[in-house]
């Protein structure tokens, strides 16, 4: 008989509460599993947001809420534009629009010789011709959720478009929407002479932060270099990571509770058993370390539940429509780690306690409990 | 025997309940290496608490207790000394009830540093020295009353202790089972000579003792030497 099988049989004495207990952290990890997993997928959309067409940096409203409430008028476009050490300024006008079962579907206004500088990955057809007000090269996915192909037309907001092609970006995001002409989108989107974005990318031999800090210079403009600083333009990230943040602190209470709930019985019930170790001569840290890796054990199961469930909820909620078009969820490996860190956390805060109470009895104590 | 005693309480006081109750009113006693003592006594006189207080579980409110050289008082590491010096025997077995009679007996010897397979092998040995070696998977649920106490003799032969202590080994158990339980310990003290203190109402297990220590109030009343214990003195005499 080792430790380890002791500290086994002690934990599945009484079956349905650890069960129970199990299943109640699991529930609380698999909680925070899925939520980091969708904030890693909307920082990924983020991410390919800031770098699209392999620029530098974007520059929209400061403080907008939402990136898609910031509003760029084209005399800000030019200053941009004009700022020493700017190689290529691309306004982006994106208009978020219901398409077939996508209600955020991206209609990207794009002026054609701009896509033409810095192309998505074309699947099949062309880019813009220069000159049609009907085209729209459509994203991969969006195209697979219509059905459309190189050839055919889809209505967005009332607009018949011929699809000339198909692309692949690599976001979610951006390959369940589509490019059109500029022009074209702001009259849908009625912001006549407006953008969203500037994708800016700075001239040989000037650096992006340099650039960056000058542009910042123009009123109410904010840059946007990396997923950190996407919260001074939109911030969806910010309150999804409050979120998370808000939920994991919950699960690890909630968790910390019902371990500690748990563990106060199992030791209230082996108190006189504790006595008997005491009078056969183990020590108070030995007791105290077979109680705390029952707890650690116990939850460690649930992080392993809790982490299955977890990427079940993230996998189920993307069969949403809605869910399905902003993102892919993102299992990184910190969420895991998160999941085992929380599980030892929420296992030693539970189990401490009760721990301390076990070894605070003198033998005899322990050993008069009925 | 030693001259230098293996026990050896002097006036040892312990109140319980903020000193209303008075379980031993400077008790003192000495006990030689090897020896028998029998305790006997009525209820309450302080028979387990002496027993308790020389195992270490407890704390005496005054006086000294030192055993195999060690002076309770001062040692600091009171469950090193249980772990090593004192064996246990309970009236009512105290095993695990989770664990079969095998891992039971292996308990005290995880304090010792001892590995797994040579912790198996000791207590296969000790189950095999009481007799129980074909029910070493058995739990205590399972077990009858006499072979839970002889599971619970050899989980304290488990440290091989210099003493052992067993408080009302029989008290539990029918007349057959006491007297098996009985002869497996003066056997085993025989052969391990170890110090063996006993607290028991039934004089005719007393009576096999070296010396019976009768106690009263808290206080050695009597000690007596048996006539089985006279003889046996005589007949090494002899030889």
């Amino acid at each position: 008989m080792s430790f380890a099988s002791l500290v086994f049989r002690n934990l599945f004495r009484q079956r349905m509460r650890t069960t129970l207990t199990i299943v109640g952290i699991s529930v609380g990890i698999a909680i925070v599993v899925a939520l980091g997993a969708i904030t890693g997928g909307l920082r990924q959309t983020a991410g390919a947001m800031i770098g699209l067409g392999g620029a530098d940096f974007m520059v929209a409203r400061e403080g907008s809420g939402d990136i898609t409430f910031s509003v760029l008028g084209e005399d800000e476009w030019g200053r941009i534009a004009a700022t020493p050490g700017v190689a290529r300024a691309t306004g982006v006008l994106m208009h978020v629009t219901q398409h077939g079962s996508n209600p955020y579907f991206p209609l990207l206004g794009i002026r054609p010789a701009q896509l033409a500088e810095a192309p998505p990955e074309l699947l099949s057809g062309r880019l813009l011709a220069p000159t049609a007000s009907d085209e729209i090269v459509l994203g991969a996915r969006a195209a697979a959720a219509s059905g459309a192909g190189s050839g055919s037309t889809v209505v967005v907001s009332d607009h018949t478009f011929r699809v000339v092609g198909t692309y692949r970006s690599g976001a979610s995001f951006f390959d369940a929407g589509g490019y059109a002409r500029l022009d074209t989108v702001q009259k849908l989107a009625r912001k006549p002479g407006s953008v969203t974005i500037v994708y800016v990318t700075a001239a040989p031999g000037t650096a992006p932060e340099t650039l960056a800090a000058r542009i910042d210079e123009l009123p109410t403009l904010a840059t946007v270099s990396s997923v950190a600083e996407y919260g001074k333009v939109d911030q969806g990230t910010e309150i999804m990571d409050a979120l998370n943040l808000a939920v994991s602190t919950l699960a690890i209470v909630l968790g910390a509770i019902a371990v500690m709930n748990t563990m106060i019985m199992a030791v209230f019930e082996r108190t006189r058993e504790f006595g008997i170790l005491r009078a056969v001569g183990w020590r108070g840290s030995r007791i105290m370390r077979l109680i705390l890796v029952e707890a650690v054990l116990l939850c460690l199961v649930a992080a392993f539940v809790g982490v299955a469930l977890g990427v079940l909820a993230a996998q189920g909620v993307l069969q949403l429509e809605a869910v399905k078009a902003l993102l892919d969820p993102r299992y990184s490996p910190d969420v895991f780690v998160r999941a085992v860190v929380i599980a030892v956390g929420v296992a030693l805060a539970g189990a401490l306690y009760p721990a301390y109470r076990a070894v605070r009895l003198s033998p005899m104590e322990a050993l008069r409990h009925e | 025997m030693s001259d230098t005693p293996s026990i050896e309480c002097v006036d040892v006081v312990k109140t319980y309940e903020e000193g209303r109750i008075r379980a031993l009113g400077g008790m003192s006693l000495h006990v030689a290496p090897s020896e028998f003592v029998a305790v006997m006594g009525p209820s309450g006189c302080g028979k387990s608490t002496l027993l308790h207080l020389i195992a270490a579980l407890d704390r005496p409110d005054s006086g000294s207790i030192v055993v195999a050289g060690h002076d309770l008082a001062r040692e600091r590491k009171l469950d090193h000394y249980r772990a090593r010096h004192i064996g246990m025997v309970f009236q009512l077995h105290n095993l695990l009830p989770t664990l079969t009679a095998l891992e039971n007996v292996q308990v005290p010897m995880f304090e010792l540093g001892i590995r797994a397979p040579k912790r198996r092998a000791r207590a296969q040995h000790l189950l095999e020295l009481v007799g129980l070696e074909d029910r070493e998977r058995s739990r205590p649920a399972q077990l009858s009353g006499g072979e839970r106490q002889r599971v619970a003799i050899a989980r304290a032969l488990a440290n091989d202790p210099a003493i052992l202590l067993a408080d009302e080994p029989t008290g539990s158990l029918d007349s057959e089972a006491g007297r098996n339980v009985l002869d497996l310990l003066e056997r085993v003290r025989a052969d391990r000579d170890t110090t063996l203190v006993l607290v028991t109402h039934d004089a005719s297990i007393a009576a096999r003792a070296d010396r019976i220590v009768r106690m009263l109030d808290g206080r050695v009343e009597t000690t007596t030497k048996p006539r089985s214990a006279s003889r046996r003195a005589t007949a090494l005499a002899t030889t």
